[in-house]
């Protein structure tokens, strides 16, 4: 009988990172500045090696200013969103789950609103204020999530929903009373936006992204137990109380450094780990990194895609992970149905 | 036929079996929901139990019967008396060491997402490893074991949504066993089994925890399978135990009627153990039917 | 013994080399993101300095110059190359006769015809940043429509970004002399504005003893919204002698039914939205308008409340070319037409001759297609 074992781990994320390294490179190559793929290769070759001067100045504002940080934007996301997803359905016991259930999303909205109201000017300030907004939510959901001083799957959902539809009521508001002009740039980020880059470093992003999916990761094996019945957990010693913290913490900053860069992307955190699941099983110590690395191949596609279907407009990055997500939503339902 | 356990130190002849559990004046006492609601009080509650000995609390409905399992499984502390396991208190041990000392039979929740038989029992060996682990040889072998002494090895690549309740309930208690316990503790474990699944459960735990040598205790309604195959049962009444002792000195009619507020009546069966009866029911004495749920 | 050491040493060993591989993947991933930030912010700063070098063979002669948002920006002494972010900017590039340097427009600019077969390079809210590098300009041209975030992204790049930010009719004129100083077209803009102040001029004269028509415009009818005080349009409106009844700091309020009865407004003016309307010949455009308030004044007649309203009752509907929201020359048309229409009896003694001028002046006009118009409902009678 098979059992999982770190290497069978291994080669399914090695399988994985393959499939995404195929997507960078197709994604390096198309867009609306046309670029042959000889040209890309020649650009990053000579990038590498340092040749900066040999790259025409085009190529390489293109290749290394927008499209590599793009998809390494892209990467970041999705693999935060898909790992707060399958965090987020094991913690509420809700399949149904995704990043933003618990309304840190709204909360980041909200904050990127009044960044668009009233410092529209500053490059940083809307991520920063949408990350504040995160927080303030991931607290305040926390302290009306708990039920005899722990977090309560039910009461946490419960406050996330009401908290959700609190904060977008105020953005309905806000989006009504304030002059039109100014939050035009709000449309897109709702539905999730890519071209921005990070006002932080990428690499210290992505420190932070591997740090919490890291501390997530020590407690995928407590996960397991617990989707089996808490009760049932904590009689085979499963510390369950402290477990919930760190994967409602881990999780929420997640898609809070998500939302943050990106806007609130949809149906990714939602259904990459179902996908996963299906292929994989539900073991979360190979769900959790073999979606991290789902989300990023999904994110990156649906970008891709986004930006080139009809070059030069290019649609948010969310309509195009809808787009594929919803049919792929259903087509799991009818699984599951069978 | 192998054994799972090595106790902790006692020795003993074959003849006698070392005490392992020990509950004496053991008392608790909670508040309900509401502030305004009475305290309930559970004891003094006082017994002990062999390895090898299975233990009964019988009892109608909010007697305190789940109060005292979740007081010996060391939920929590007792205020005053005290419980023992092998000489230590389970509220005192970490939870880890009381998972691998304590296993606790559930009835099975609904599980969200698919899980194979053998993920499932595997799970039980969760209190020897390391925080993140990965199962090792020596589980596969326990966990293999558990399956086969419940006669649940061939459902080892079945889903577990996919079983029906007699397999599951094969399957829920291959698992407590993976955790190599001493102590064995259930809370209604034939609630939702036929008489068939019950009897069956029934020889399969005193056939375990003879080869074995748990020690367990059970919560049940059934009256009579209680008499049949346990060695000692607790009859709590209101929270008080009202008796303890074997089968045939607890179950007097005149005590369980006054206890469960109907007419019983209570005759001895072909080996000795008593048998309590639905007085004036036309059918032949199945109890365990109407006292099923 | 012996061999029970070496186990726990290998298990050990293990332990680190799973412990070791870890860190290096961590290392890695780690590395190479922070290089793919470090070359995109490289790569900006040495763009600024090669791509011009590479177009003009010489080191870009450069100068600071200040735009309408109050931003400082470094404009190339010769602009070769524009792309423009907004419909109206490329409008106003062709209006001062630049549209040979014009490289690319945003999405839907339609104004003049010629526009149609400039490159794009998306729309105006979230415009492809590959294709404008792609454009190679010099100098893009942005406006209130696009967002901070494609501004700073592109000023990241290195590429000079000039905004401009009228909210009134004088503000456009002046973004047409801004526009012109920072392209090197400053005497057809000055020419220009000019012109279009002598018309404005003139208009005003001529309205000076009138009072201005209270008017509601109709942004949108489900739900009703209008304009605020301070938008363009409302500007537009006070040129073209009317005055919106709606007083509000809101942009685009929503108004309620109850509102417009008491306000009760003389005219109501909606905006054909062109995008919806034949794009095609300029004739069939005019056939279009008289049917557009025919169609508006049947809606509003089938509508209990509306009906009541004295203006439903007389007809006054006008409907303009939604180019009164555009700050763009063809802005100053559209005011004129409105004010001959709210103002008939002013503009009725010169009437067909003015109405000559206009077209005579309009088919002059470089590139510009011919009458956008607004008919009063007389006119269109047969079409009702």
């Amino acid at each position: 009988m098979r059992s999982l074992t770190p290497r069978r781990i291994f080669w399914i994320c090695a399988g994985l990172a393959g499939i995404l390294f195929v997507i960078v490179v197709f994604s390096l190559k198309v867009g609306a500045y046309p670029m042959a793929v000889g040209d890309v290769v020649m650009t990053l070759a000579r990038g590498a090696i340092g040749h900066w001067n040999a790259i025409p100045s085009s190529d390489r504002l293109v290749v290394f200013g927008l499209r590599l940080p793009r998809i390494a934007l892209g990467i970041l996301v999705g693999a935060a969103l898909s790992v707060s997803g399958a965090s987020f359905q094991a913690l509420l016991r809700n399949p149904l789950a995704d990043p933003y259930v618990l309304g840190v999303s709204s909360g980041a909205a909200l904050g990127a609103i009044f960044s668009l109201a009233w410092f529209p000017r500053e490059p940083w300030t809307m991520q920063a204020l949408a990350f504040v907004g995160a927080l303030v939510t991931i607290a305040a959901v926390y302290f009306l999530g708990r039920r005899g001083g722990q977090l309560d799957s039910t009461t946490l959902l419960l406050a996330g929903i009401v908290a959700a539809s609190f904060l977008s009521a105020i953005i309905m508001f806000l989006m009504t009373t304030l002059s039109g002009r100014d939050l035009r740039g709000m449309a897109f980020w709702l539905m999730g936006d890519l071209a921005t880059a990070p006002a932080v470093r990428l690499g210290f992003l992505f420190l932070v992204l591997l740090l919490t999916i890291g501390a997530i990761y020590t407690t995928a094996s407590d996960l397991n137990l617990i989707l089996t019945g808490e009760q049932e957990a904590h009689h085979l010693g499963v510390n369950v109380p402290r477990v919930k913290l760190v994967v409602y913490v881990g999780a929420s900053l997640l898609t809070g450094l998500a939302v943050s860069v990106s806007g609130a992307i949809g149906y990714v955190g939602l259904l990459i780990p179902h996908v996963i699941r299906m292929i994989f099983g539900s073991d979360y110590r190979l769900l959790i990194p073999a979606s991290a690395i789902g989300g990023a191949i999904a994110v990156t596609l649906a970008d891709t895609l986004a930006r080139t279907i009809v070059a030069p407009t290019e649609l948010p990055v969310g309509a195009m992970t809808a787009a594929i997500g919803a049919p792929v939503f259903i087509y799991l339902l009818k699984r599951r149905l069978a | 036929m192998t054994t799972m356990n090595s106790s902790a130190g006692t020795l003993a002849g074959w003849m006698e079996h070392p005490v392992r559990l020990v509950v004496e004046q053991a008392q608790y006492a909670y508040s309900a929901a509401a502030p305004t609601a009475p305290k309930f009080t559970l004891g003094p509650v006082s017994f002990t139990a062999r390895q090898r000995e299975i233990v009964g609390i019988l009892g109608p409905n909010a007697s305190g019967k789940s109060t005292l399992l979740q007081m010996v499984a060391g939920e929590f502390n007792a205020l005053s008396g005290r419980v023992e396991l092998d000489g230590k208190s389970p509220g005192a041990l970490s939870l880890r060491e009381r998972a691998q000392r304590i296993a606790i039979v559930h009835q099975e929740s609904n599980l969200l997402f698919p899980l194979s038989v053998w993920e499932y029992v595997l799970q039980g060996r969760y209190p020897y490893g390391r925080r993140l682990r990965f199962e090792n040889e020596a589980d596969h072998l326990m966990a293999q074991n558990a399956l086969e002494q419940t006669g649940a090895e061939a459902l080892a690549e079945r889903r577990m949504d996919q079983l029906s309740g007699g397999e599951r309930q094969r399957v829920v208690l291959a698992r407590a066993l993976a955790q190599e316990p001493q102590l064995l503790l259930l809370d209604e474990p034939t609630r939702h089994l036929d008489i068939g699944g019950k009897v069956e459960l029934m020889r399969r735990l005193r056939r375990l925890t003879e080869q074995n040598r748990y020690t367990a205790v059970v919560v049940t309604h059934e009256l009579n399978l209680a008499a049949q195959f346990f060695d000692f049962v607790v009859l709590l009444h209101g929270g008080k135990c009202v008796a303890a002792g074997k089968p045939e000195e607890v179950y007097r009619a005149e005590l369980l009627e006054q206890v469960f507020g109907t007419p019983l009546e209570v005759e001895k069966s072909a080996n000795g153990r008593p048998r309590v009866i639905l007085q004036g029911a036309a059918a032949d004495g199945d109890l365990s039917e109407a006292e099923g749920e | 013994m012996i061999s029970r050491g070496v186990f726990l040493l290998r298990k050990e060993m293990q332990r680190t080399k799973h412990h070791v591989a870890c860190a290096s993947i961590v290392a890695l991933i780690y590395g190479a993101f922070s290089s793919a930030n470090a070359w995109a912010q490289d790569s900006s700063a040495a763009a600024q300095k090669i791509g011009t070098e590479r177009l003009t063979g010489m080191p870009a002669a450069k100068r600071t110059v200040i735009d309408e948002s109050g931003r400082k920006v470094e404009v190339p002494a010769r602009v070769r190359r524009i792309v423009t972010l907004a419909p109206n900017l490329a409008e106003i590039v062709y209006a001062l006769g630049a549209q040979d340097r014009l490289v690319g427009v945003s999405n839907f600019t339609d104004y003049p015809a010629e526009a149609k077969s400039k490159p794009s390079i998306g729309m105006p809210v979230n415009p492809s940043l590959e294709a404008i590098v792609g454009a190679r300009p010099d100098l893009v041209l942005a406006t209130a429509v696009n967002t901070w975030e494609t501004v700073n992204s592109l000023a990241r790049l290195g590429i000079a970004v000039y905004t401009t930010d009228p909210h009134t009719v004088a503000g456009m004129l002046r973004s047409i002399t801004d526009i012109g100083d920072v392209i090197g077209a400053s005497e057809q803009a000055q020419a220009l504005v000019q012109k279009l102040q002598a018309r404005l001029d003139s208009l005003k004269a001529k309205l000076a003893n009138a009072s201005p028509v209270p008017a509601l415009f109709v942004v949108w009818d489900h739900p009703l919204q209008s304009v605020g005080e301070n938008t363009f349009i409302a500007d537009a409106l006070r040129w073209a002698g009317a005055r919106s009844v709606i007083r509000t700091k809101q942009n685009w309020p929503l108004v309620s039914m109850e509102e417009i009865v008491k306000l009760n407004p003389e005219y109501i003016i909606y905006a054909e939205n062109h995008m919806g309307a034949d794009s095609g010949s300029d004739s069939a455009k005019l056939a279009n308008v008289p049917a557009a308030i025919a169609r508006h004044l049947n809606q509003l007649r089938a509508d209990e409340t509306w009906r009541q309203l004295p203006a439903v009752r007389a007809g006054h509907i006008a409907v303009v070319s939604d180019e009164i929201d555009v700050p763009a020359p063809g802005l100053v048309d559209v005011i004129e037409q409105l004010a001959q229409e709210l103002h008939p009896e002013i503009f009725q003694k010169q009437n067909q001759s003015s109405f000559d001028n206009f077209l005579q002046h309009r088919r002059n006009a470089p590139g510009f297609p011919n009458a956008r118009q607004s008919f009063s409902p007389e006119a269109a009678s047969c079409a009702r």
